[in-house]
């Protein structure tokens, strides 16, 4: 024992005169490892001045795209200058850099090439994890094993994915397989909109019906296809993919009506208060309460606010399908809302 | 005879106040690293007191923000006479990816105060910023001593 004890102190006493007199870091610590990116290495004579490198960096002040002056015998070259009390060694722009072999080199990480090989299609195929029910019927029945499990969950991959749509085919939850239209987005955006609005203004001229709605009943509207499709072929000019569109946007669309009886309304301007988005006001001059839909949110707090009950709220579901006729038709599901009773059942 | 005691001792002691005039903390993580058994800046004789009134070196980290530029010049002041001040990292020397159009913040921190050394990366490495100090501090400190007489 004693001597383990001397062993330890002479080691100490040892290592104490050793630091005291000769304090240095080791080695290893202060080199770098040979994985650590480090500023970018620009090659001049390579870059052809496209300035990739300059809009993909982060940092305002870091590179900068120079050049030199013209001597008698040929033009001053471009390059980028990368200024080293700005830049993060990101190596963004060692990426982004077209040129071969690269201009900037920063790190070895970045200069995978994933070799090219997607097929041109108008579709991305998603699957959307909140649906799928995990039953890897699209896995057996993809002819080039593109869908595959990462982490329990079912993912395309978009480098084999050939847009054969077999997958959609066999899915047996609808929505769960999404092929996403990613030419025009825009466009699908606008028909969106005209489909959702042409809807909400067919419920709001069907006022009669709804006021007086019984409790716990419900109103079933038709809404034919053929009254929109005219202007959806102006939007989107192929059939299949506007069909798609819509019926993609019916089948998980739920849209909220907030009616307004003004012949019973008192005037009491209470909801003008609680609005939160100012869309309630009074008119002075024709004494009524005028409600803008386009900034209302249907939030239904005024439907809560008002005392005489004179404001509805009303939830519609809605489904297409091809009637005896082989026409597509909207089936709207109106009902009025459940909310006084969801609050007392608490 | 004093002079040249105080030279040896100034340059085996160094006392370093880390300020952080607002920035996002990846160079504070890096200079609390310094202290880690790893890089051991005590065994440099380097102190960290954060304290500016004991300070020989002042650490700035951070792109100098609305609020800093008058607690900078504070700070400066009340550090004592012989000091120096060390920008570690982009922020302090040119407002690094803070430094956006419509940005809010005052770099470079060098319009505020006289900044001596400059550790330029984002962050910069331990073993950078400790050559940093080493290399500048004990030299800079015992000129400026000198100059003050």
């Amino acid at each position: 024992m004693s001597s383990l004890i001397w062993y330890l102190y002479d080691f100490a006493r040892k290592a104490w005169i050793e630091g005291f007199t000769n304090a240095k870091s080791k080695h290893d610590i202060v080199e770098k490892p040979s994985r650590f990116r480090d500023f970018p290495e620009v090659k001049k004579e390579l870059c052809i001045g496209c300035g990739a490198c300059t809009s993909s960096c982060p940092s305002p002040n870091a590179i900068k795209l120079i050049r030199e002056t013209d001597d008698e015998h040929k033009e001053g070259l471009t390059f980028p200058v990368i200024n080293k009390s700005a830049c993060i060694r990101c190596g963004f722009c060692a990426e982004v850099c077209p040129t071969n072999p690269k201009t900037l080199l920063c790190g070895e990480n970045h200069l995978i090439h994933p070799e090219f090989n997607i097929i041109p299609s108008q579709r991305e195929f998603i699957v959307d994890n909140f649906l799928c029910i995990k039953c890897k019927k699209c896995i057996k029945q993809c002819p080039v094993d593109a869908i595959d499990v990462v982490d329990d969950k079912v993912q395309v991959d978009p480098l084999k994915c050939i847009s054969c749509e077999q997958c959609l085919d066999v899915c047996p939850v609808n929505g769960a397989m999404k092929g996403l239209y990613i030419d025009n987005l825009e466009d699908q955006k606008k028909l969106i909109l005209l489909v959702v609005n042409t809807l909400e203004k067919f419920i709001e001229k069907e006022d009669d019906k709804l006021r007086n709605l019984p409790k716990d009943s419900l109103v079933n509207l038709e809404f034919p296809l053929s009254n929109i499709w005219d202007k959806a072929m102006e939007i989107i000019p192929d059939e299949k993919i506007a069909l798609d569109i819509i019926i993609n946007t019916i089948s998980r669309l739920k849209i909220r009506t907030i009616d307004w009886n003004s012949d019973e309304c008192k005037k009491c301007q209470l909801c003008i208060g609680e609005c939160p988005t100012g869309a309630i006001s009074f008119d002075k001059q024709k004494d009524t309460i005028v409600r803008d839909s386009n900034k209302c949110l249907r939030c239904s707090i005024c439907y809560q606010t008002c005392p005489f009950g004179v404001i509805k709220y009303f939830i519609s579901k809605f489904s297409i399908n091809l009637n005896e006729d082989d026409e597509y038709i909207i089936y709207i599901t109106v009902k009025a809302s459940q909310l006084d009773n969801d609050l007392l059942r608490g | 005879m004093l002079d040249a005691i105080k030279d040896v001792v100034r340059k085996s002691s160094i006392h370093v106040c880390i300020v952080n005039c607002g920035g996002c903390n990846g160079c504070d993580v890096e200079l609390v690293a310094l202290l880690s058994p790893r890089y051991d800046l005590e065994q440099y004789g380097i102190y960290v007191h954060n304290n500016p009134r004991e300070a020989d070196v002042l650490l700035l980290t951070g792109a100098v923000t609305e609020q800093w530029i008058e607690n900078l010049r504070r700070i400066y002041t009340k550090a004592p006479e012989p000091k120096i001040v060390v920008a570690v990292g982009n922020c302090p020397q040119s407002g690094d990816v803070f430094n956006q159009e419509g940005g809010k913040v005052h770099a470079p921190a060098s319009d505020f105060i006289p900044v001596d050394a400059e550790i330029p990366g984002c962050p910069p490495r331990p073993s950078e910023i400790l050559e940093a100090i080493l290399t500048v501090a004990p030299g800079a400190i015992a000129s400026k001593g000198r100059n003050q007489k």
